[in-house]
């Protein structure tokens, strides 16, 4: 299979939200090392409350975005809040009225998702933020597309692992973080590990859906 | 085991007085003649009474274990058993012992080198140190050189004497102003005038009296002990007059700052006490810091009698003085107190909490502040994270928001109410609300005449009130922002823009309070609160993290003995990591760094607020505030109104932050106007 229905997929975003649960305090522990030490405390409530949301309705996957999306543009607030929010928002949007999810509309969610950082959020790649797991997840999904979407997604997941970890060896230079200058060196970025989370489980668990 | 020190007592002059113990002491009494006295290893080998390849070893062992860092460091010296017998027996704060015998320089010049040493630890910024005269205490001046601190005054804590002695005590006071590159106040005065009648005259100079008044402002005090031999600095600076003078001192076993005192150490009172400008007894006393140097075998009695009257608080001296000292005070080797050995405290899991539910606790404290200050605020109906006062809003009047995450109360709704913020938007944990409650608190305090929002520099908030202001913009509401960065430690001065807001929130927040409370214009209540905030200055650390409900568990790891400087509200990591410091130290790096950017002139005035991170006692909060105004004081800036306590906490951190706003007379009419709030109240 190359494509999976866009209804019926409520459980993807509650497989999401499991897994930032379940780490919860993972995330809050690598926060706590350069920033407040609160990610995984306010990643877990958004995640957790959408799925309680969403738990037994049948809804599409953008459906079940958007529920995501409100809960943490408007219950969690800090930078996550809208960061996420505005990414699960604009994914949504990109995959609105597709009924199959194939290759081209994952790639089209994966960058509206990355231009709703972007907009809100102004880092580059090597500020030690979560957008150093994002663009060359993204980039890693596009470059191998033309292989099938299983093999892009893998390529994406082997990315976002590789630029979460590429944020030990970097200097913060944005967010609480880039106060620390060199002392905020050789340990993760939160963000970008709770990115690589949700991007190696959406990817995942897409991979099951296609097998 | 280290070998014995071998005293040799047949030797004549040459007296070697052992250490009362042994342990470190013969290997750090080598390397004292070794590195500090320049002896050859034969030498000390002889004068020990040791082998040289004893005295080797013992050198080889002194560096190995890092007691021999170039200079000998001086806190070996007071875990010497003498001084450690001397400090415990008379309750001194500190004690100091140098060997007596030991190169080729006299004893005046090593105790004077070794005084100055213990001088140097003393001394900070904004110190007032009197000063007496002799022999010594010119050795003192002379071997003293520490020129880095700011706002010194020297004072002579005595009128002057005969110029027929170099030690005079003009001398010495100007010496070590200059040493110590601080001002140097004489005493305008002879130290003994003809007649007592002459001295109430001479009080009465404006001059002189105004000198006497910073004499009493001495934090700490330098002086010689006189014995009352012929030749002693007493005498030789005319105090005594002839034998019949002297029959009123039979008592008298020793002299300090021109004062006599008994063997006992109690006053005696002759005729020359009349007649005698400078520190009397009962006001050396209240000095908190009084370091004598003295040493010789002539001092003893002398020594002793200061000890015993307790006018003396830290002694540097040397052993053969030393120890006769304990020896005429009857002391006896006491056998080693065993030292009770530390189990570790057990790595606790958990911090204990007064929770129900950890994810409830921010909604549960904000009701229960609700209904703490009912009559003060309340939350929005349907947006229970907006939090607005009942009076103040009005008409015409432009509306104050402020906001950020929880776990800083009494921030933010605090500082909610009638003459401060009209509404306050609270998120979660160190969280920034999202834009809901703000825009909802955006629309409650907006009276047609435009909202203002000020908030602390992260980038969570600055996102989230920046969308609140974009839909507030849609609904033809005129929004202005103020993202504080009072937080100097958290970038350096030319990247302000990036630094945090914290603490220094509160002042930022009653001038803008007290703007919109005037009914200034939107733009006038944005031009003085960014003055404001361009202002404000502060500057924290922690000794203690804090822990979150959720977790209960530490958020960043401080060692036990370890602060962190620059320290976050949110238990971010601060600047640099260092050694637990006294209370001073902590005041003294927190103002140091505040007033090198704010640069104030002499007469400037300044608001203070001391701030508990959460778990800092009011306690330690107030010795803080003591050496911030000593430090201010001797700075020569006014200090306009003071504030101390837990006004913008994180969580249950304990550590402290300063905050100075540096006042111009707009704002200083504006703070003290009118407020009141459930954390800040003013009539």
């Amino acid at each position: 299979m190359n494509a999976i229905t866009n209804a019926g997929q409520t459980a993807i975003v509650e497989e999401l939200a499991e897994v930032i649960v379940a780490n919860k305090a993972w995330l809050s522990e690598i926060d706590g090392k350069i920033g407040d030490g609160d990610h995984g405390i306010n990643m877990a409530k958004g995640f957790g409350r959408t799925a309680e949301r969403i738990h037994g309705k049948d809804m599409t996957l953008d459906a079940a975005m958007l529920v995501l999306s409100d809960v943490l543009m408007s219950e969690i607030g800090g930078s996550m809040g809208p960061l996420y929010g505005l990414m699960f928002e604009d994914m949504a949007g990109a995959l609105k009225g597709h009924n199959q999810l194939d290759a081209e509309t994952f790639s089209a969610m994966l960058n509206a998702g990355l231009a709703g950082v972007q907009g809100v959020g102004n880092a580059q790649v090597g500020d030690k933020t979560l957008i150093d797991t994002l663009v060359p997840a993204v980039t890693a999904f596009d470059a191998a597309k033309a292989q099938g979407f299983a093999p892009a997604l893998a390529a994406m997941i082997t990315a976002a692992e590789q630029g979460r970890d590429s944020t030990i060896d970097l200097v913060a230079k944005i967010g609480r973080a880039s106060r620390l200058g060199e002392r905020s060196r050789g340990v993760l970025d939160a963000g970008a590990t709770s990115c690589c989370m949700i991007l190696t489980t959406l990817g995942h668990s897409v991979l099951r859906r296609l097998a | 085991m280290a070998p014995r020190a071998i005293s040799k007592a047949g030797d004549g002059d040459t007296v070697f007085a052992m250490p009362l113990r042994y342990g470190d002491d013969a290997l750090l009494w080598a390397a004292w003649l070794y590195y500090e006295e320049g002896l050859t290893q034969s030498d000390i080998a002889e004068k020990m009474g040791l082998s040289r390849p004893s005295v080797n070893a013992y050198l080889a062992d002194a560096r190995t274990r890092g007691i021999v860092n170039i200079e000998i460091d001086p806190d070996k010296f007071r875990t010497l058993s003498i001084a450690q017998a001397l400090r415990d027996h008379f309750g001194l704060q500190d004690c100091l012992v140098i060997p007596t015998d030991g190169g080729d320089r006299p004893l005046i010049a090593r105790l004077g080198a070794a005084g100055a040493q213990a001088l140097t630890r003393f001394v900070k910024s904004g110190d007032t140190l009197a000063v007496t005269w002799g022999r010594t205490v010119l050795a003192l001046a002379e071997a003293l050189d520490h020129p880095g601190l700011q706002d010194v005054r020297v004072i002579q804590a005595t009128g002057g004497t005969t110029a027929k002695i170099p030690w005079t005590p003009e001398a010495c006071a100007a010496r070590m102003a200059e040493a110590l590159n601080a001002r140097s106040i004489p005493i305008s005065a002879p130290a003994i005038v003809s007649s007592a009648v002459m001295r109430s005259m001479l009080m009465q100079e404006p001059v002189l009296a105004e000198q006497l008044a910073i004499l009493a402002e001495a934090d700490r005090i330098v002086m010689g002990i006189s014995s009352l031999r012929p030749e002693s600095t007493i005498h030789t600076s005319g105090f005594l007059e002839g034998g019949v003078q002297h029959a009123h001192y039979q008592d008298a076993v020793g002299s300090i700052v021109g004062r006599f005192i008994d063997a006992r150490g109690e006053p005696v009172i002759g005729p020359m006490h009349e007649r005698t400008i400078g520190i009397d007894l009962a006001a050396l006393r209240r000095i908190p810091q009084r370091i004598a140097v003295a040493g010789g075998v002539d001092k003893v009695a002398a020594i002793l009698a200061a000890l015993r009257g307790g006018h003396a608080n830290v002694l540097v001296t040397d052993a053969v003085t030393g120890r006769g000292i304990l020896t005429a005070e009857g002391y006896k080797d006491a056998p080693r107190r065993a030292v009770p050995s530390q189990a570790p405290l057990p790595a606790r899991n958990h911090v204990k909490k007064l929770i129900n539910a950890p994810k409830d606790a921010v909604d549960e404290a904000l009701k229960g502040a609700l209904l703490a200050h009912e009559r003060l605020i309340m939350a929005l109906p349907d947006t229970p994270r907006a939090i607005v006062a009942k009076d103040g809003p009005r008409a015409g009047k432009v509306g104050i928001v402020i906001g950020g995450g929880a776990g800083h109360e009494p921030s933010f709704w605090g500082y909610v109410g009638r003459g401060l913020a009209d509404a306050a938007a609270v998120g979660n944990l160190f969280a920034s609300p999202p834009p809901g409650p703000i825009l909802a608190a955006t629309q409650f305090a907006d009276r047609g005449a435009g909202v203002l929002y000020i908030y602390g520099n992260f980038s969570g908030d600055v996102m989230n009130f920046d969308m609140a202001a974009e839909l507030a913009a849609e609904e033809q509401i005129a929004v202005r922002s103020i993202i504080t960065t009072d937080d100097i430690a958290s970038s350096p001065v030319e990247s302000r823009a990036a630094r945090r807001g914290v603490a220094g929130n509160v002042f930022i927040f009653k001038i803008a309070g007290a703007a919109a409370d005037r009914m200034m214009p939107l733009d006038t209540c944005e031009s003085v609160v960014r003055r404001a905030n361009a202002r404000t200055y502060t500057m924290g650390l922690a000794l203690e993290p804090g822990s979150p409900p959720e977790t209960r568990r530490p958020s960043f790891d401080l060692g036990p003995d370890e602060i962190e400087i620059g320290v976050g509200v949110h238990g971010e990591l601060g600047v640099v990591r260092q050694k637990l410091i006294s209370a001073d130290e902590s005041a003294d790096l927190l103002l140091d760094r505040i007033l090198a950017e704010m640069h104030p002139s002499e007469g400037d005035q300044v608001a203070v607020l001391v701030n508990s991170l959460g778990s800092t006692p009011a306690m330690e909060l107030y010795i803080i505030l003591r050496r911030v105004r000593q430090r201010l004081k001797a700075r020569g800036i006014g200090v306009h109104s003071c504030l101390v306590g837990p006004y913008y906490t994180s969580l249950d951190m304990a550590g402290v932050s300063l905050s100075l706003l540096h006042l111009d007379p707009e704002l200083a009419a504006l703070l003290e106007a009118p407020c009141r709030s459930a954390a800040l109240t003013l009539p």
